[in-house]
C-alpha cells in the first residue's frame, strides 16, 4: 500500500515539485533584472560567458594546489553522480518507464559499480572535509548538511538495493529519491541549474573588458 | 547453490541430462543434511536411496574427488566437496560463536577496564597551549578510514551474525532484505576500504617506523597502568602496532575480500572458504582492535580525541604520553596558545571580528 | 533601528539583482575563494573568506528570495537584517576587502564575490556603517574635489614646480585638445615625477592634451566606500569638464580605481555613454609606441618585477600593455610567479589605505607580496598605481626590506627620446 504510493501518487507529485519549483527558481532569478552595461565593451560578453561556463571548472592554477583535494573529490562525486544517473541500467529503464519512453545505451556494469565507488568516495571525501575545516565549518549551514545527507542516503539505498531483489530496497531508494527531488528547488542543490547563470553572468562581464576569466 | 559453468558451445542434451542427474544428486545431500540436523534422533527412513551407495562411496573420501565431464568450469570435475560441509561446520559451530564470544569479552573486558582504572586524565591538569597534532589532510583520511571501517564492520557483523542472531528477532522475510541489503553495501564499500587503507598507509608510514624508545615503552606497560610517565615518540609502541596490524591484517581483509566479490578469476571453491575464513578471523581480529582504539581515543583517556578532531592536542597531554615528540616541537617553538587555536578550530565559539575590535579599543 | 540603518537596507535590498540572486544559489560553500584571497591566507582566520564577508546581504537575499526565508519570516522563524549585523560586518566588508577580485576568479561556480561586495558596501555607505578614514575622504573629495583635500591652487603649485624642473608648459582648460588627463592625489602629493614624465611623453610624442582646472582628480573615494551617489557625482564632474572643453579622450593616470571607476562603473552611474572614450595612460602609453610616436631608447638593466594593480589588469582588463611596455625597456624583467590577471593584491586597495584601523592588518597581509618579490629573486618592483606603490613602499619599510618601487610611466619616461623642445 506505501509502496503504491511510493510509486505512484508521490513520485508524480516529487516530479512535479522538481520541475516546477527548478523552472519558478530560474525566473525569479531572471525577474530580478540586470541594468544595462552602459560602459564601452572591450571584447565580447557572449564569448566571455561561454568561455567562464566552460573553463570554470578546471581549476585555476592557484585554486589546483592550494584545493587539490577539493578538485579531486569533486570531480570523482559529479562525474560519478553524473554517470550513475542517467548512464546505469535500472536508471535508464526507470526513465524510459517512467518519463521519456525511450531508453539509451547503459554502461557495461562494472562501469556502473565503478561509478558509484568513485562517486561515494567523493561524497564521502568532501562531506568529511566540510566538517573539519575551519572555513567550511564556518559558512556551512543546514541546507548544505541536510542537502549533502539526502544525496548520500539516495547513493547509499541505491547501493543496498543493488541486487535488484527486493521491493523494499527498491521503494526505499525510490522514497529517498523523491524526497530529494521535493527538497532540491528549495535549497542549494539549484547550484545544479544557476551554476551556468553565475558562471555566465561573471564570464559576461569579464569578457567585456577583455579579461580571460 | 554452486553455480554449473555451461559449455560455450551450447549444451548438448545429453550433457544436459547428465547435468542434471548431477544437480538432482547433488541436491540430495544438502537436503538430508538439513533434514538429518533436524531430524537428530529419529530412526533413519524407511525407503532406500538408491544413489546411497555412491553418494557414500564418494563422500567418504576427504579430498574433493576429480572426476572428468564435458562441462567447463573451475569445480565442474568435482562431484562433491567434503570439505564445504567442513567448511560450513566450522562457520557455524565455531567461528560464529568464538568471534561473538571474543567480541563481547572485548566489551566487558573495556567495561571493566574503565571501572577499574577510569579516564586516563592528565598528569597537572589540561596546559595553557597546546601542540599541533595532525594536519586536516590527516584528519580527513582519518575519519575517511573510519567510517568506512564502521559501514563494513556492521554489515560484515550482520553478515555473520545474522542467521542465528537476528532471525529470531527479524523473521526471515525482513532479514533477507536486511541481509541482502547488507551484502550489496559491504560489497560495494569494501573497495574503498582499500583506497583509505592506501591513503592512511602513505601518509603514516614514517611514523610508524619502530624507534629508539618503543621497546622501553612497551616493556613498561605504556603507562596504562599506575601513573608513572613512560616517554614516547609522536606514536608509541601500541599505537604503531595498531597500525602495523591493520595494515597487514587490512591486507588480509582486503585481498580476501577482493577474492570474494570477484568469483570470476578462476578460483576454486576450496579458494573462496580459504578467502572466507581468513576475512572472517582478520575482520574479527581488527573489530576487537578497534573497539579498544575507540574506547581510549573517546572516553578511555582525556585529551586523546582533540588532536584527530580540532588538530590541536594538549601540551601537557604531549608531553605526558609523547613526550620526546612534545618536547622537540616545544623547542622548534611550535606551542601555540589556547586562544590562537579555538578561534580557528571552533568558530561557534568566536563572536565577530567588529566587536572584538571595538572591545579592545575600550 | 535608525531611520539611517532602514535605509541603508533598503538601498541593499535594490542591489540584489539577477546575478546576485544567482550567486547566492550557486554558492554551496565549498570555501575554496578563501584560498584566493590575501587576508585569509595570510592569517588563516576563516572569517576572511569572502563569501563570509556578505552575510548580512545573504541574510536579506534569503529572507526575500527564497522560499524557506520567506516562510520563515511569515512564521517569525528567522531574523531580519539588524543593525548590530552591519556593526559587526563593518570591519570584514572595508578593512579586510580591497575588491582586488581574485576570489571572483576562482570561484567554481562562477560567483563574482568582489561584485557583490561592491554593491554590500552601498548599503553600508548609507547606514553610516563604513570607517572613519574613507567617510572622510569622500567628504572631501566631493566638498574640495580631492579625497587629500588637494585643491586647485595646491595643484598649481604642484605644476609649478614640475614646469621648473622639465621646462616644459602643462596646458589647463584647452579646449580642443585631444585628450584630458587626470591625476590622483596621491601622484600630486606624494609622486609629482608622474607628472613630469607624462609632459615629456606628451611632448616627445606630440600628443594634444590638456588638464582641467574643475575636474583634475582622477580617484573615486565614492567607488570605494560604495556610494553610488558619491561615486556618480565625481564621475560627472569629470564628464562635464571633458564635454566643455570637447575632447576626444580622458586618460586615466596610475591609480586603480579610478581607471575602474571612470572607465567601468562611470557610464552606469550617471546613466549614460560618454561623447569620450577612456583609456588608461598606459594604454595610451602602447598605443603611441605602436604608432612609433613615442620612441625609447637604451634598457634598464637592474632585474625587475611587475607589481599588477588589481583594478587596472584583473578588472581593468589592460593586461599585455604594462609588460609589452615593461619589456621594451627593461633588460632583466622577471615576472612573478603568479602574475597578470592572477598577481596578489598589494593589500591597500578598495580603500583600505585611507582606513586607519585596518593598518595592522594591511602590514600583517604584505607578508604575502613580500614572499611573491622573494620568490623572483629581485629587488625593484615596477608598478603602475601610485596607491600601490605608497602601500608597497610602507610594507617594504615594515618589514625593513632592501627593495624599492618605481611607476611604470616613470621609467618609460626616462628611456625617452626627446625632441628639441627640452630646454
Amino acid at each position: 500500500m506505501i509502496g503504491q504510493f511510493i510509486d505512484g501518487p508521490l513520485w508524480t507529485f516529487s516530479l512535479a515539485v522538481f520541475v516546477i519549483g527548478v523552472a519558478w527558481r530560474i525566473v525569479t532569478i531572471l525577474m530580478a533584472g540586470n541594468r544595462p552595461d552602459l560602459s564601452t565593451p572591450r571584447g565580447s560578453a557572449s564569448s566571455g560567458a561561454i568561455r567562464t561556463i566552460i573553463t570554470r571548472s578546471v581549476y585555476e592554477r592557484t585554486a589546483a594546489t592550494r584545493g587539490r583535494l577539493l578538485q579531486i573529490a569533486g570531480y570523482l562525486f559529479h562525474i560519478g553522480l553524473f554517470a550513475l544517473l542517467f548512464f546505469a541500467q535500472p536508471h535508464i529503464d526507470f526513465y524510459a518507464e517512467r518519463i521519456t519512453g525511450f531508453g539509451w545505451a547503459a554502461m557495461p556494469h562494472w562501469a556502473f559499480i565503478l561509478s558509484a565507488e568513485l562517486a561515494f568516495l567523493g561524497l564521502l571525501l568532501l562531506w568529511i572535509h566540510r566538517l573539519l575545516s575551519p572555513v567550511t565549518r564556518l559558512l556551512s549551514d543546514l541546507d548544505d548538511h541536510l542537502g549533502t545527507v539526502l544525496v548520500f542516503l539516495v547513493m547509499l539505498t541505491g547501493c543496498l538495493a543493488l541486487a535488484q531483489s527486493f521491493e523494499a530496497l527498491r521503494l526505499i531508494h525510490l522514497l529517498l529519491a523523491e524526497l530529494l527531488l521535493i527538497y532540491f528547488p528549495f535549497s542549494k542543490l539549484m547550484h545544479t541549474f544557476t551554476f551556468i547563470m553565475s558562471r555566465g553572468y561573471t564570464g559576461a562581464t569579464m569578457g567585456r573588458k577583455g579579461v580571460n576569466a | 547453490m554452486p553455480r554449473l559453468s555451461l559449455t560455450p558451445t551450447g549444451v548438448g542434451g545429453y550433457t544436459t541430462a547428465w547435468s542434471l542427474l548431477l544437480i538432482w544428486l547433488l541436491m540430495l545431500p544438502s537436503q538430508g543434511l538439513a533434514e538429518s540436523k533436524q531430524t537428530r534422533g529419529l530412526p533413519p527412513p524407511a525407503v532406500l536411496n538408491p544413489a546411497a551407495d555412491l553418494w557414500r562411496d564418494i563422500r567418504q573420501r576427504d579430498m574433493p574427488a576429480r572426476g572428468t565431464t564435458q562441462v567447463r568450469g573451475v569445480d565442474s570435475a568435482v562431484l562433491i566437496n567434503a570439505n564445504g560441509d567442513r567448511w560450513r561446520k566450522f562457520r557455524m559451530e565455531l567461528l560464529i560463536p568464538a568471534a561473538g564470544y571474543l567480541l563481547l569479552g572485548m566489551i566487558v573486558a573495556l567495561i571493566l577496564f574503565y571501572v577499574i582504572r577510569g579516564k586516563v586524565k592528565i598528569e597537572g591538569g589540561t596546559a595553557d597551549s597546546k601542540l599541533p597534532r595532525y594536519t586536516s589532510y590527516e584528519r580527513l583520511i582519518h575519519w575517511f578510514i573510519a567510517s568506512i571501517f564502521i559501514f563494513l564492520a556492521i554489515t560484515g557483523l550482520i553478515i555473520l551474525f545474522g542467521r542465528p542472531l537476528l532471525i529470531p528477532v527479524f523473521g526471515k522475510e525482513l532479514f533477507s532484505v536486511i541481509a541482502s541489503a547488507s551484502k550489496e553495501g559491504h560489497n560495494l564499500m569494501g573497495p574503498l576500504f582499500l583506497v583509505a587503507l592506501i591513503l592512511v598507509f602513505v601518509k603514516f608510514v614514517r611514523r610508524n617506523i619502530y624507534q629508539k624508545g618503543d621497546m622501553s615503552w612497551l616493556l613498561r606497560g605504556g603507562g596504562i597502568i599506575g601513573k608513572k610517565h613512560v616517554p614516547s615518540n609522536f606514536f608509541n609502541m601500541g599505537e604503531k602496532s595498531m597500525f602495523w596490524m591493520l595494515v597487514i591484517v587490512g591486507s588480509v581483509i582486503v585481498a580476501s575480500g577482493l577474492v570474494l566479490i570477484f568469483p570470476i578469476f578462476g578460483q576454486s571453491r576450496e579458494w573462496m572458504e580459504l578467502a572466507h575464513v581468513g576475512h572472517a578471523i582478520g575482520a574479527i581480529l581488527m573489530i576487537a582492535v578497534i573497539m579498544g582504539h575507540i574506547y581510549i581515543g573517546s572516553i578511555g583517556m582525556q585529551g586523546a580525541i582533540e588532536g584527530m578532531t580540532t588538530g590541536y592536542c594538549d601540551l601537557n597531554w604531549a608531553k605526558e604520553h609523547h613526550d620526546y615528540w612534545a618536547s622537540q616541537m616545544e623547542r622548534r617553538g611550535e606551542a601555540v596558545p589556547n586562544e590562537a587555536v579555538n578561534r580557528f578550530s571552533d568558530p561557534d565559539a568566536n563572536r565577530s571580528l567588529g566587536r572584538e575590535l571595538r572591545e579592545a579599543e575600550e | 533601528m535608525s531611520v539611517q540603518f532602514e535605509q541603508g537596507v533598503e538601498v541593499l535590498r535594490q542591489q540584489i539583482d539577477s546575478r546576485i540572486s544567482s550567486y547566492f544559489s550557486s554558492c554551496v560553500h565549498c570555501g575554496l575563494c578563501a584560498e584566493a584571497c590575501l587576508f585569509y591566507t595570510e592569517t588563516q582566520d576563516p572569517r576572511y573568506t569572502p563569501i563570509y564577508k556578505l552575510e548580512p546581504m545573504k541574510k536579506l537575499w534569503r529572507r526575500e528570495h527564497t522560499f524557506w526565508g520567506k516562510l520563515g519570516a511569515i512564521f517569525g522563524l528567522n531574523e531580519a537584517l539588524t543593525e548590530q549585523d552591519f556593526a559587526d560586518w563593518e570591519t570584514l566588508v572595508y578593512d579586510s576587502c580591497t575588491l582586488c577580485g581574485r576570489c571572483s576568479m576562482i570561484c567554481p561556480v562562477g560567483n563574482d564575490i568582489t561584485y557583490m561586495i561592491r554593491k554590500q558596501r552601498e548599503g553600508f555607505s548609507v547606514a553610516g556603517y563604513a570607517p572613519d578614514g574613507m567617510k572622510e575622504a569622500t567628504i572631501r573629495a566631493l566638498k574640495i574635489g580631492s579625497p587629500m583635500g588637494v585643491t586647485f591652487k595646491t595643484l598649481k603649485a604642484a605644476l609649478a614646480h614640475v614646469e621648473k624642473a622639465i621646462g616644459l608648459e602643462i596646458p589647463i582648460d584647452e579646449k580642443g585638445a585631444d585628450y584630458l588627463t587626470l591625476f590622483s592625489s596621491m601622484e600630486i602629493v606624494n609622486f609629482p615625477e608622474y607628472i613630469e614624465s607624462i609632459a615629456r611623453i606628451f611632448e616627445a610624442a606630440g600628443v594634444s592634451w590638456t588638464i582641467s582646472s574643475k575636474a583634475f582628480e582622477a580617484t573615486n573615494s565614492g567607488i570605494q566606500i560604495g556610494n553610488k551617489e558619491a561615486a556618480a557625482e565625481l564621475v560627472n564632474r569629470v564628464v562635464i569638464a571633458a564635454e566643455e572643453l570637447e575632447v576626444k579622450y580622458v586618460v586615466s593616470p596610475e591609480c586603480g580605481h579610478a581607471y575602474s571607476a571612470i572607465r567601468w562603473e562611470g557610464p552606469n552611474l550617471i546613466g549614460r555613454h560618454y561623447p569620450f572614450e577612456v583609456m588608461h595612460i598606459l594604454e595610451l602609453l602602447e598605443q603611441l609606441k605602436n604608432e612609433g610616436r613615442l620612441q625609447l631608447e637604451g634598457k634598464s638593466f637592474t632585474p625587475m618585477t611587475l607589481h599588477d594593480p588589481c583594478q587596472i589588469v584583473r578588472r581593468g582588463g589592460v593586461v599585455e600593455q604594462p609588460r609589452d611596455l615593461l619589456n621594451s625597456v627593461a633588460e632583466n624583467f622577471v615576472e612573478m610567479t603568479e602574475h597578470g590577471v592572477m598577481n596578489w593584491c598589494c593589500g591597500g586597495g578598495g580603500g583600505v589605505s585611507a582606513n586607519e584601523r585596518a593598518e595592522p592588518l594591511r602590514l600583517r597581509v604584505f607578508e604575502r607580496k613580500k614572499r611573491q618579490l622573494a620568490e623572483t629573486g629581485v629587488n625593484t618592483m615596477v608598478t603602475a598605481c601610485a596607491n600601490c606603490r605608497i602601500i608597497l613602499e610602507e610594507g617594504i619599510e615594515d618589514n625593513e626590506m632592501d627593495a624599492e618601487v618605481i611607476s611604470l610611466t616613470e621609467l618609460i619616461a626616462e628611456h625617452l627620446v626627446e625632441g628639441t623642445k627640452k630646454s
